[in-house]
């Protein structure tokens, strides 16, 4: 009696927070296992050169606290973690989340621009040429875009600096560009834009959303809305293009942050992306650790907000949702 | 009761068939009336065009070539308007033999047109339902929204609150159960039968001078055909709405129908009343029409094999349309005297008795 009266959303909350639970103790617990096993230890790269003395080392991390075997580290990390506490970085003595805080920000800027951007292209394509089938223009922008998607982000990302920063001297490139300052925000527009159509995610939004879009016009209900005289837009938008954009935006979140990383090396954007791959280098274990996580939320949040988006919209699926939240 | 409210004069529409690379001639010369608050009923085997007459009417049709020739005329108290008005400037025929070989039409324009001289009346003057009501109904709208839709953009109603009392009187006179219920429902909620209603009720809710019926009661249980049947029959003398029937089911057409329309190879082979076409002892018949009545299913037949009748031999290719008559490969009423001319031409649409139309070497001169 009481789950029926559960609003769907509710329930697709509660077990999409279960779900991203589960899945950030496994994802936490793989990239420990990684980079135990990967040779370096944040000691060595942050001593090179120091101490050579391997008992007087061995001492060093006693002093610390560094606890021996890697479960024990693991497992006083995940407790720490339960408490909020994301460790300090091995680096810069730092509290991580305050460090992942400081720039991750710019990551979200960089990460949702590019977003927009690739929206902002795909869209218009996709639904122009699932209404008009092929025409001479759309098969010329949809080659157009099948072929930038193509090309690697890092080597868009250097003709792009090259061009622009070294030809035209516009964008001077600092290591300082703050996404947040106001007098450098156009700086910020070419990054985004490369993240944005590289990355091969242009023309697979294109696809998934004319596929869709063209199964939906096919429709029984869209022939009762013309023969009613109705918007067939209105119509077709949830099930053409709603639903599909979250879905593919919701699948593609890893490939963006991915990308995220590469366009931040190549701009010296100074975001997670970069952040992750400095502490890589350095085995700052918290770091890394502290980016995995929100890394792979950011992930889930793609996927709560697909599911939640299908349900809300889907009057079927948020009643089958209650009836099997009946059954179980 | 003076003009015809639609006339559709040798409407011709084509599609192609890529593997073949030739045209489907699904639609071939048809001709017929429906008279104002009348029921024009077109039956047919499956594969005749029945359907795509329909669509053509409306302008639905997507695949190309599409609707290539001839005229609609629709009358209405805003005076009359050819459906097909000015087709002729974006379509390009080239004929051989009397037969249309090459088809040359600019798609965009010709679109164009369509919906300019249909954007007035689809909904409007002339409304549409089909069969699959399940699948005709947007899964993701309530069954009230989608009528008070149709009310807003046709009628002079545009207050919210107005529409839905408008929506739910609709829903009442279909005789939807507990239609307060039913306007808040969505369709995967309701029965085919409910759907159907729901479809019939904004259909009729923009007050249209024309209903098309594509086959509304196929798909549905039995039972609850002929409840759909019965309340079609009553909207029909209560509102005097003149209705295009296409069904399988001459049971349905004898219910309902003022006049027939019976199509074969995608032409009209005999149109007159309906008492005239589906009466037993009336002489003057087109074999197929004799042989589609024959066949006619007993009432056990249509509940198993949903209404169709079967008739030895196959229907014409529309790909491959014979050069004579249509039917002459299944007639078996061909005498000698006309063999060679049932086998070469195509016999002429000839009126027999005052608005009896019969397309057959035996009857005429
Ligand atoms: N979009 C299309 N593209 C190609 N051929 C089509 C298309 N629509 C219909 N046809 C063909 O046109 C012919 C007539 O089809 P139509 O749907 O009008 O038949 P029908 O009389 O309604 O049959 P049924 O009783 O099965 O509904 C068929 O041969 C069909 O295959
Ligand atoms: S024209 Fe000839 S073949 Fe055709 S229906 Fe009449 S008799 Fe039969
Ligand atoms: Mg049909």
């Amino acid at each position: 009696m009481k789950l029926a009266a559960t609003k769907p959303i509710t329930l697709v909350l509660a077990r999409e927070l279960a779900l991203a639970a589960l899945l950030l103790v496994g994802v936490s617990f793989v990239v420990f296992v990684i980079l135990y096993l990967s040779p370096g230890d944040p000691f060595s790269v942050l001593l090179e050169g120091q101490i050579s003395n391997h008992a007087a080392r061995a001492g060093l991390r006693e002093a610390l606290g560094v606890p021996r075997t890697w479960y024990v580290q693991y497992l006083s990390w995940l407790g720490n973690l339960l408490q909020g506490n994301f460790g300090t970085s091995i680096r810069t003595g730092l509290p991580v989340f305050g460090e992942i805080a400081r720039v991750a920000l710019s990551t979200l800027y960089l990460t949702l621009g590019s977003m927009l951007v690739t929206l902002l292209i795909a869209v218009p394509i996709a639904l122009h040429s699932s209404v008009r089938g092929t025409t001479a223009l759309n098969w010329l922008l949809t080659m157009l875009a099948y072929v930038v998607s193509a090309l690697p982000v890092f080597w868009l990302g250097y003709v792009a600096v090259y061009v622009f920063i070294h030809q035209f001297g516009v964008f001077p490139l600092t290591a300082r560009i703050a996404a947040s300052s106001e007098r450098t925000w156009p700086f910020s527009l070419l990054p985004i834009f490369v993240l944005g159509i590289g990355n091969g995610t242009v023309s697979e939004v294109v696809r998934h959303l004319r596929e869709e879009m063209s199964r939906v016009m096919g429709e029984d209900y869209i022939r009762t809305a013309r023969a009613k005289g109705a918007s067939v837009w209105r119509h077709a938008f949830k099930e053409g293009l709603l639903i599909p954009m979250t879905e593919i935006i919701a699948s593609k979140i890893p490939f963006i942050l991915g990308g995220a990383v590469i366009v931040e090396q190549v701009f010296n954007w100074p975001g997670m992306g970069r952040m992750a791959w400095q502490a890589a280098q350095d085995r700052d274990f918290p770091v890394i650790m502290g980016i995995a996580m929100i890394a792979a939320t950011l992930v889930r949040l793609g996927s709560l907000l697909q599911r939640v988006v299908y349900v809300a919209v889907n009057p079927r699926a948020s009643n089958e949702r209650r009836g099997a939240a009946w059954a179980e | 009761m003076g003009a015809p409210l639609l006339e559709i004069e040798n409407l011709r529409t084509y599609f192609h068939s890529r593997s073949k690379r030739a045209f489907i001639r699904a639609v071939d010369g048809v001709t017929m009336v429906i008279a104002r608050g009348e029921t024009l009923s077109v039956v047919g085997e499956s594969g005749s065009g029945k359907s795509v007459t329909a669509l053509s009417i409306m302008g639905l049709l997507d695949a190309g070539p599409g609707v290539i020739s001839g005229k609609i005329t629709f009358r209405t108290d805003g005076g009359e308007r050819n459906l097909l008005h000015d087709l002729e400037h974006y379509v390009t025929l080239g004929e051989q033999d009397g037969r249309i070989m090459e088809v040359s039409k600019d798609e965009a324009g010709w679109r164009k047109q369509v919906e300019r001289i249909m954007a007035e009346v689809r909904g409007k003057e002339i409304a549409m339902i089909f069969q699959n009501p399940k699948s005709a109904l947007n899964p993701f709208v309530t069954v009230g929204h989608q009528i008070t839709e149709a009310i807003r953009l046709h009628t002079p109603t545009k207050h919210p609150r107005e529409a839905k009392e408008r929506s739910l009187y609709w829903l009442e006179r279909v005789k939807m159960d507990s239609p307060r219920l039913r306007f808040d429902n969505y369709p995967y909620g309701l029965s085919g039968g409910m759907c159907q209603r729901a479809m019939i009720a904004m259909a009729l809710s923009s007050e249209p001078a024309l209903l098309i019926a594509d086959e509304p009661t196929t798909g549905l249980d039995a039972t609850i055909q002929s409840t759909i049947v019965g309340l079609l029959a009553e909207l029909k003398s209560e509102l005097g709405i003149a209705t295009l029937l296409i069904s399988h089911d001459i049971r349905v057409v004898s219910r309902l129908a003022d006049d027939v329309a019976v199509m074969y190879g995608g032409t009209v082979v005999e149109y007159g009343p309906a008492p005239e076409i589906l009466g037993a002892r009336f002489g003057l018949k087109h074999p197929y029409t004799a042989a589609l009545l024959a066949s006619r299913p007993s009432a056990q037949n249509v509940e198993e094999k949903g209404g169709l009748p079967a008739i030895e031999g196959e229907v014409p290719d529309p790909i491959d349309v014979p050069r004579g008559c249509r039917f002459y490969a299944r007639c078996n009423r061909v005498t000698e005297d006309i063999r060679d001319a049932c086998a070469r031409h195509e016999p002429a649409l000839k009126e027999l008795t005052p608005g009896h139309h019969v397309r057959c070497w035996l009857y005429g001169d």
